[in-house]
């Protein structure tokens, strides 16, 4: 089969970015685009998964771009969590941006690109194209959180993130030039050959590394490098908050467990007591903990989500910690995790962007008072994305973290205590989920407040229904997509 | 169709109430009296299924002759009966596996009979929000009848979690004042024990895989798995947890008295009489079965946790005000004699700790919906405000002391026969060896509980219905319904049927649970000389047989012995039968 068909992804992609654009200047009712957006991104995803279903060896990419993007089931996989996020948040943006008046049509040209840059970076197999893939993505969403150009807030948050982001991009890329001055190569499987044969300056490899995990820390919102995300999340407009969560988080951990597998995957830096299994179990250990009980404390529900995506970056890190000793295991559960993740997520954003009419969005607990007992129905995907998240059988989010925490006790005595802690932590992670739902059903407004109501808009009802679907779905049947996790957990 | 029926009662069982609570859902939310007598119907149905499960009591036959060609299930062996076995999710092991056998029978039947009566008795405490009420109900049927007849552990969890929220929503939304707290309360001491579970679940599981190559999450399988004795003892630390916090014992029990003083009736019904067997339930079949050792080495510790529970519990009851608190307190007392009976380990003991969730269930069921016959008169449940009650409420009274006698444990009624059981157990147990001599002191401190019980639930008696009337309120207060006693009624009756008659109940559990002992008796023995990682019977393990592709093609051949030797104890012709789809035939 013709090596064309896989780039056709991208392909389609840049060039319905590129369409997009050229018909919003043309455009009356932008909110169409969202459909067309939609429409393009699953196209693209859908093309991935039909490759992915497909039996049968990969054709390898001429050398010019096959040096730098790898073809293989894992970086399929990601094309279509990625264009599964970014679907859906475009179907929100659809409803939202139009509701609330910010109807122009550059949001889904960036959602597109963006998308693009976030597929290069979970395929990229070289430096190089990490740092292109991942500029690519960032630059795109650094303007979506700016979006609401005339709120303060939104372009506080947006300064916040651009700084802190191009700081952990040029760390990485000093770490990179580390890593070529101690190997002399930039792509990981250059790197791992010339660590393994010990002729690589094994302090230089070890900066490098640290360098490059901090930058990659950072886009995955792990903490001590979580600092831009509550203000992000909040200031970003709601479905670019969304795209956030889920596309850049998804594309960020797939470079983050294909640099940690293949290119810090020998000896030297992949061991029990050095290297980076231990660094990152502390990471997980910090971002549980950490983003469990700072969302305790949160009155703003996109705030509280900001925190728990902290949270939940840290139980998919016990699962790329896992795949040291289980390889397939640990980064099935990684795959599963992120599919199962990004669709709650889209849930609960989705839930909270169809609560919000017009000139009043619901961004706080007390916004939502009441809302579930007068509205029973349109509350039920919060109920299901809350449960998700929270990890509550059966939903997708629940498969999910047993499936992360099987990874950690598979891997070995000295890893349970990461499982164990992970459940106390999500414990406590239960305590404000359950908040949204007691503010929905069990309190009801103050005096002279109105009871949100739920948005008109067929692009929110559809997506939620989706995602709605696929969390149950995949949490009733999760051999359904688990079997594509477990054959993509290759390289 | 009765072919088919025998084969998945227990799915069918399963699917009713979901199926109700879906037509539930698109029932319009303007006739509050269709929604409820739809739901009090199929949960009818549903009770009317579950007694499908005993084909005879008694050398009865309720059902050979109506039902030509139902699968007759026998409790005589102890085997699980009605088996289901369909692979859930293969890669890892997990399976759709229900099966029940004498020791959940009986909480089955005790969950399908006490939910209809707990939502028929709220018929008019609750009056907003019918619809969303009548749909927790079916769920957290669904939930918990999962929970007990769930054979594979990943199933088990996922039931054991499920009947948390539609309680939840139950306590939070129709609760008092306080409910929220009080929901929220109940929900974290829970799922903070449940998931300290999984992760335990997990580790038995990687054990197994460990030993064979394979992972599954069947218990049946999973028995076999003999873990040294540290371990043993971290996992049953965590199963107990779990199971402790639900029953609950004694450090743990404090989310209980808020949870029931701000639940509605027949949330309070429910949660008193079901969901709290599931944690004894839990102990029973997991935690002392899969970790042997563990529950012999702390199972005295446990009993006696359970005595200063009895002691306590029926302390609080005892200086209480509230009249629902009370009985809540008093929940604490006997589920403390149900833990004292379990690891005793003895038949009668075990035996007794089964029928007294039997009984507790009943008593404390039918407590709390005479508690929510007061509280909808009077609207308060304060011991001060009533006084004379006797006078205005005759029948009301009759009723109240006949259950009150049951839960002191007066000869002739349940209670008697429960507590008695247990202490004859405890009593002469061998197996309470931490405690050496003093087992028979222990059981008479235990026997302590009853007298206590006797003083707090006479004194509830005294100050409620004794005495002149001192609130110008309770003159004119009407006396039980036909509803209401249309609610009780099967409560009571059922309260002197076991008093008089405990052998028709304790005869189908008694295989079950001389099968559960004998079992820890030879793995105890074992464990003298072999203290690593091991498996029971190791030739049993062949992962042919495991995997699902194997078992489907092995068919043709294992279907034969299999129908020969239905009764056959050897667990791997049970494993044939599993995954004989023509078991029955």
């Amino acid at each position: 089969m013709s090596f064309w068909l896989y780039v056709a992804p991208l392909l389609l992609l840049v060039f319905s970015g590129l369409f997009i654009m050229m018909v919003d200047a043309f455009a009356k009712e932008r909110a169409e685009l969202g459909m067309v957006t939609a429409v393009s991104l699953a196209a693209a995803g859908g093309i991935s998964l039909a490759l992915l279903m497909r039996d049968g060896g990969m054709t390898a990419l001429p050398p010019e771009i096959g040096n730098f993007i790898a073809v293989d089931k894992m970086a399929l996989f990601f094309d279509v969590v990625i264009c599964l996020g970014g679907a859906l948040s475009a179907l929100l943006a659809g409803g939202y941006l139009n509701e609330h008046g910010h109807d122009r049509g550059e949001f889904y040209v960036l959602i597109i690109f963006s998308a693009f840059g976030a597929m290069i970076l979970a395929r990229s197999v070289d430096m190089l194209s990490l740092f292109l893939g991942l500029e690519t993505m960032s630059l795109a969403v650094y303007c979506m959180v700016a979006f609401r150009r005339t709120s303060k807030r939104a372009v506080e948050g947006a300064m916040k993130y651009f700084l802190l982001g191009s700081f952990a991009a040029a760390i990485l890329l000093f770490g990179a030039a580390l890593l070529y001055a101690a190997t002399g190569h930039t792509d990981f499987v250059g790197i791992a050959a010339s660590i393994d044969s010990g002729a690589a300056d094994t302090r230089l490899v070890l900066f490098g590394m640290l360098m490059v995990i901090v930058g990659l820390a950072f886009k995955v919102s792990a903490v001590p490098f979580h600092m831009w995300t509550p203000d992000a999340y909040e200031s970003a407009v709601t479905p670019a908050t969304t795209f956030m969560s889920v596309a850049v988080k998804s594309a960020a951990f797939a470079v983050f467990v294909r640099v940690m597998m293949v290119c810090f995957g020998s000896e030297a830096t992949m061991n029990d007591t050095a290297g980076w299994p231990p660094l990152l179990a502390g990471i997980a250990v910090l971002s549980m903990i950490y983003g469990n009980i700072a969302a305790l404390a949160q009155q703003n529900i996109k705030r509280m989500l900001a925190y728990s995506s902290i949270a939940h970056a840290g139980y998919i890190l016990v699962g790329l910690v896992a795949a040291f000793r289980v390889e397939e295991l640990g980064i099935s559960s990684v795959l599963y995790y992120l599919l199962a993740y990004t669709v709650s997520n889209v849930l609960a954003f989705g839930s909270l962007i169809y609560f919000g009419s017009k000139g009043k969005e619901s961004v706080h607990y007390a916004d939502l008072r009441g809302a579930g007992r007068r509205h029973p129905a349109a509350a039920l995907p919060f109920i299901i994305g809350i449960l998700s998240l929270m990890g509550f059988p059966p939903t997708a989010g629940f498969f999910g973290k047993y499936y992360v925490f099987n990874a950690a006790v598979q891997a070995g005595d000295q890893y349970i205590w990461l499982a164990v802690i992970g459940v106390l932590a999500s414990a406590v992670g239960a305590y404000y989920y359950l908040r949204v739902l007691v503010c929905l059903f069990m309190e009801s407004p103050e005096e002279g407040q109105a009871t949100a109501t739920p948005m008109k808009s067929g692009y929110v009802t559809t997506a939620l229904a989706l995602s709605g679907a696929a969390v149950m779905a995949w949490g009733l049947m999760p051999n359904w997509v688990l079997d594509y996790a477990i054959a993509a957990a290759r390289f | 169709m009765i072919p088919f029926l025998s084969e998945h009662l227990l799915t069918a069982l399963l699917a009713l109430p979901t199926l109700g609570a879906l037509i539930v859902l698109f029932l319009p939310r303007q006739w509050p009296n269709a929604i409820r007598n739809f739901s009090v119907g199929i949960l009818c149905v549903e009770f009317l299924l579950s007694l499908l499960l005993i084909p005879e009591i008694a050398g009865w036959s309720l059902f050979g002759t109506l039902f030509e060609g139902f699968a007759i299930a026998d409790y005589s062996s102890a085997d699980y009966q009605f088996l289901v076995n369909v692979p859930w999710v293969e890669s890892v092991g997990i399976s759709y596996k229900l099966g029940i056998d004498g020791i959940s029978l009986w909480l089955v039947l005790l969950t399908t009979l006490l939910t209809p009566i707990a939502l028929y008795a709220s018929w008019t405490s609750v009056t907003t929000k019918v619809k969303e009420y009548a749909i927790a109900f079916l769920l957290l049927q669904v939930g918990m009848l999962g929970a007990f007849v769930a054979l594979d552990l990943f199933l088990f969890y996922v039931f054991w979690e499920l009947m948390l929220v539609p309680m939840y929503l139950i306590i939070g939304i129709w609760g008092g004042k306080e409910r929220v707290y009080a929901a929220v309360k109940f929900f974290l001491y829970t799922m903070v024990g449940s998931l300290l579970m999984l992760v335990a679940i997990l580790y038995l599981v990687n054990s197994y895989k460990e030993l064979t190559g394979f992972y599954t999450f069947d218990l049946e399988r999973l028995h076999d798995v003999i873990l040294p004795f540290d371990t043993q003892l971290l996992l049953f630390g965590a199963f107990g947890l779990a199971f402790a916090i639900k029953v609950p014992m004694f450090p743990f029990h404090t989310w209980l008295p808020d949870a029931h003083v701000q639940a509605p009736t027949g949330g309070s019904v429910i949660l008193a009489a079901v969901m709290l067997k599931l944690g004894t339930y839990g102990i029973l079949r997991f935690a002392i079965p899969l970790f042997p050792l563990a529950s012999q080495y702390l199972g005295p510790n446990i009993a006696l946790i359970g005595i200063i529970g009895i002691l306590y519990g029926a302390y609080c009851a005892w200086v209480q005000k509230d009249v629902k608190k009370l009985v809540a307190y008093s929940s604490v007392s006997h589920m403390g004699f149900v833990a004292l009976g379990m690891f005793s380990m003895t038949t009668h003991g075990v035996n007794g700790a089964i029928l007294q969730m039997l009984n507790h269930g009943v008593s404390t069921g039918a407590l709390f919906i005479l508690v929510g016959v007061i509280y909808e008169r009077r609207h308060t449940r304060d011991l001060d405000q009533f006084g004379g009650l006797a006078k205005v409420m005759p029948w009301y009274a009759v009723a109240f002391i006949i259950v009150s006698m049951s839960s002191i444990g007066l000869p002739g009624t349940n209670g008697f026969v429960g507590e008695f059981l247990i202490m004859s157990g405890a009593f002469v147990s061998t197996r309470l060896i931490g405690f050496g001599q003093w087992s028979t002191i222990f059981t008479v401190v235990a026997a302590l509980g009853v007298i206590l019980a006797a003083v707090y639930m006479l004194h509830a008696i005294l100050k409620m219905f004794w005495g002149p009337i001192t609130h110008k309120e309770n003159e004119n207060l009407k006396d039980m319904t036909s509803r209401e006693w249309i609610a009780i009624a099967p409560l009571m009756v059922l309260i002197f049927v076991t008093g008089l008659w405990p052998n028709l109940f304790l005869h189908k559990s008694q295989p079950a649970v001389e099968a559960l002992i004998s079992d820890f008796s030879d793995k105890w023995a074992e464990s003298d000389n072999n203290d690593s990682l091991h498996l029971w019977h190791p030739d049993q393990h062949a992962p042919e047989a495991e995997t699902v592709e194997g078992a489907e093609e092995a068919e043709p051949a294992e279907n034969e012995p299999a129908a020969a030797a239905p009764n056959d104890p050897e667990p791997d012709a049970r494993t044939a039968l599993l995954v004989s789809p023509t078991r029955t035939r």
